[in-house]
């Protein structure tokens, strides 16, 4: 095995001064290595033999055969997410109305938003919700799945309870949450108002409304983590954590240097898709302020619906939709590296 | 390989999904569909109660036209995203050829070349006596410099209302101008009792347009003569000054920034409002015993010491896209002699245009119905005040857009009022500009 010179002495995550802990350790992060690629110890396998040089014609019958398959999703494919992206490019290069393909304008939109301090202040909470979505979401999911892998009396039951905000319809959830926290005569901020806090009010306060919107979002997105770092952490071999209790490991350096690892690659796919879920979402907002109050609730999707359906500008609209679109792909792009980096470690 | 007679080779298979692919692009580019000339489609909107529709629906099912002409088919669009509903089916060739729909939606669609000017049709309503049944100015909204983009069917109101039970608790009259308003509303928040009411949520709120109707109380509003935006006038500022007192005073519930419309009639319901600029459907709006506490108010006189208010002609437009212009005509005239049931049945449609209508025994059996169109329609105006009464496209720039809600918000959020009114100057400037 080269595995030894290709990665040089571990580090040992668990290593001290003592040799025969620092032993102990090297397992822990040969067997941490192991589970990450799979928990049995790979074997020779059959040498690789080079194949008989043989004339293959550029397209054979059998590469037909497979294009032939492969072309009606690829012409699905083009259909349904090619034409409509680049007809909407288009859009966003013209100043057109609902029903009037209007004129070309060139960048004209893209300049016009790139000046307007609605979109710098929508691009602005866009960043806050996103942030807190992701990794309130996550840091809630993530607890609750640890706290589920306990003996926790009907677990199962649990589970199914914590996965409601997700199953639950937005519209139901923001109707639901309206009626806490609207009103001064709502439940929250009577409870508030009893516990001397005075009139809180969840949304009619600029600031407020930025913290019920978010909080909110976290709430209807945590069951979604919780089930992948539930999957993930179940993926984790169990043999590691015995190995790390054997060498003396806490709670929190197993946490640390062994869970977090080791369900890295699934929490990064959970950011990637949690910040798409983010950054796109419509109805979260919409229900619950509106944008409101004074726009502080605003987002770039919810400002890119009412500049096409309220303000009846599709090209400046289209224009916001495709700014943030370049920023999402961005973002993603850096995650999926991330992940990258997380397989060849 | 063998293959039995069922079996499907894969060349076959590939030819069997190249056939449905190439059968669902045609039909997705219309190919093959051929438009049914013999059905005229009239689009209505849920302008009323449960009630509304089935009644609706029976009324225009019910139509039976002259021969060579086409029948009528009913369809409900929702108020759910109806712009965009519209605005699909127009670009695609598969919109009605009547229909109701928004205040300024006509004005929009004509602009693009959709609607059919409504000249002719009430010309001929001249000789038939529709055209002279219709409340005094209402028909003059729909006129445009090309001709009438559509025909006034229901109106909506900004007016006052008050709930008695609690005017008499508190001790005091209706007002009747802005200064007897701020007397009534210390009188309410005595008795814990608010006496501003605006639903101010950007989704689903209509608190720009109680204080748009306070603008044009006091013989203000938003455009000038020639359309364009012109907001800060004298008669603007003075209205934005009074809703900011009745904000500092505490006369306004201070969530009602955030409040939808829906959390505004709860608040009524509850008794927590008492005086406010409402719709003209809150009594039905509000269940419960508080309905029967709630009365129209008379029309204030404000600062200025003029009347007014804002409300709504919505209206039923034609479409160039018919199966027969005439056909689309020919139906409308059948719609508005048999529409009177609409409200003599109270489906809870808006308020009735023709004056038969109002004179019907059923219809004064409501003295708020009769009191908003005897007292407060002759004094009200459209978003075109105060510059002229008729609507025209670019109004559409202030039905309830965000710009309106941004004002709306800045305004109840106690902001100045020469800030609320330059920041929406600029915004509709702009947008105007584009």
């Amino acid at each position: 095995m080269t595995e030894q010179k290709k990665y040089g002495p571990a580090g040992g995550v668990l290593a001290s001064g003592d040799g025969g802990q620092a032993v102990r350790a090297d397992g822990v992060v040969d067997g941490v290595r192991r589970a990450r690629r799979g928990v049995g110890r790979a074997g020779p396998g059959r040498q690789p033999q080079r194949a008989p040089l043989r004339k293959h014609p550029v397209f054979g019958s059998r590469t037909r055969t497979l294009l032939a398959f492969v072309l009606p999703s690829a012409v699905l494919l083009l259909l349904i997410n090619l034409y409509p992206v680049a007809y909407a490019f288009v859009q966003s290069l013209k100043d057109g109305s609902l029903i009037a393909p209007g004129h070309f304008v060139g960048l004209h939109n893209y300049a016009s938003v790139l000046t307007d301090p609605r979109f710098w202040g929508a691009a602005r909470f866009t960043l806050v919700f996103t942030l807190v979505g992701v990794f309130g979401s996550w840091l809630a999911g993530l607890g609750l799945a640890l706290l589920l892998r306990t003996r926790v009396p009907a677990r199962g039951a649990f589970k199914v309870l914590l996965l409601l905000p997700w199953v639950v319809p937005v519209v139901v959830s923001a109707t639901s949450w309206n009626w806490l926290v609207a009103t001064p005569q709502s439940p929250i901020p009577t409870l508030l108002r009893h516990l001397g806090f005075g009139d809180v009010l969840f949304l009619a306060s600029p600031l407020l409304a930025q913290v019920t919107v978010c909080v909110f979002k976290v709430w209807i997105s945590f069951p979604f983590m919780m089930m992948m770092m539930s999957s993930a952490l179940a993926s984790v071999d169990a043999s590691v954590y015995e190995a790390a209790k054997v060498d003396g490991a806490g709670p929190w350096q197993t946490f640390r240097l062994i869970t977090m690892p080791m369900i890295s690659r699934t929490t990064f796919v959970s950011w990637i898709l949690m910040t798409i879920f983010c950054v796109n979402d419509f109805p979260t907002v919409y229900l619950l302020t509106g944008g409101g109050p004074v726009g502080s609730t605003r987002t770039l999707v919810v400002l890119a619906y009412q500049t096409v359906f309220q303000e009846f500008q599709t090209g400046t609209g289209v224009a916001i939709a495709f700014l943030m679109t370049f920023v999402l792909v961005a973002i993603s792009v850096v995650l999926y590296r991330q992940i990258r980096k997380v397989n060849i470690e | 390989m063998t293959t039995d007679a069922m079996s499907l080779t894969r060349r076959g298979f590939l030819g069997v999904l190249g056939a449905a692919g190439l059968a669902a692009g045609l039909a997705a580019c219309g190919i093959g569909q051929s438009k049914d000339s013999k059905t005229l489609k009239f689009w209505n909107m849920p302008d009323g109660g449960p009630a509304f529709e089935p009644l609706d629906r029976k009324i225009t099912l019910a139509y039976s036209p002259a021969s060579g002409l086409p029948k009528a088919s009913y369809q409900q669009i929702q108020w759910a995203s109806f712009i965009q509903t519209f605005a699909t089916a127009i670009v695609s060739n598969t919109g009605p050829a009547v229909s109701g729909g928004g205040g300024t939606q006509a004005f929009q669609f004509a602009e693009q070349g959709a609607i059919a000017y409504a000249d002719d049709l009430l010309e001929s309503w001249k000789s038939n006596g529709l055209y002279d049944d219709f409340l005094p100015g209402l028909l003059e909204t729909m006129k445009t410099p090309d001709g009438y983009v559509a025909v006034p069917y229901n109106l909506d109101i900004r007016s006052v209302w008050y709930n008695k039970e609690l005017l008499e608790k508190a001790g005091v009259e209706p007002p009747t101008d802005w200064q007897s308003y701020l007397d009534v509303a210390a009188a309410l928040k005595k008795i814990g009792v608010y006496g501003f009411v605006a639903s101010g949520n950007a989704n689903g709120g209509d608190g720009f347009q109680a204080i748009v109707s306070l603008m044009i109380n006091n013989g203000g509003g938003i455009f000038d003569e020639e359309q364009r935006p012109n907001l800060l006038t004298q008669a603007n500022i003075e209205a934005l000054d009074f809703v900011a007192e009745n904000i500092s005073k505490g006369y306004m519930d201070p969530a009602s920034i955030s409040y939808t419309t829906t959390n505004t009639n709860s608040q009524w319901q509850s008794g927590r409002f008492g005086l406010g600029i409402d719709v003209p459907g809150l009594a039905a709006n509000v269940a419960g015993a508080t309905s029967q506490q709630l009365v129209v108010g008379d029309p204030l006189t404000s600062a200025a010491g003029k009347q007014g208010a804002l409300y709504f002609p919505n209206n039923i437009m034609m479409y160039k896209d018919t199966p027969s212009q005439k056909g689309s005509e020919d139906f409308l005239t059948y719609y508005y002699k048999h529409m009177a049931p609409l409200w003599t049945q109270k489906t809870g449609i808006g308020l009735p245009v023709l004056k038969s209508i109002v004179a019907s025994k059923e219809f004064r059996s409501d003295p708020n119905q009769v009191k908003l169109i005897e007292k407060w329609q002759p004094i009200c105006r459209t978003w075109a005040a105060p510059g002229s009464n008729s609507l025209f496209a670019g109004a559409a720039l202030v039905d309830s857009t965000p710009a309106m809600s941004s004002f709306g918000q800045n305004v109840l959020s106690g902001r100045p009022a020469k800030e609320c009114l330059s920041t929406l100057q600029r915004s509709l400037t702009d947008q105007l500009h584009k």
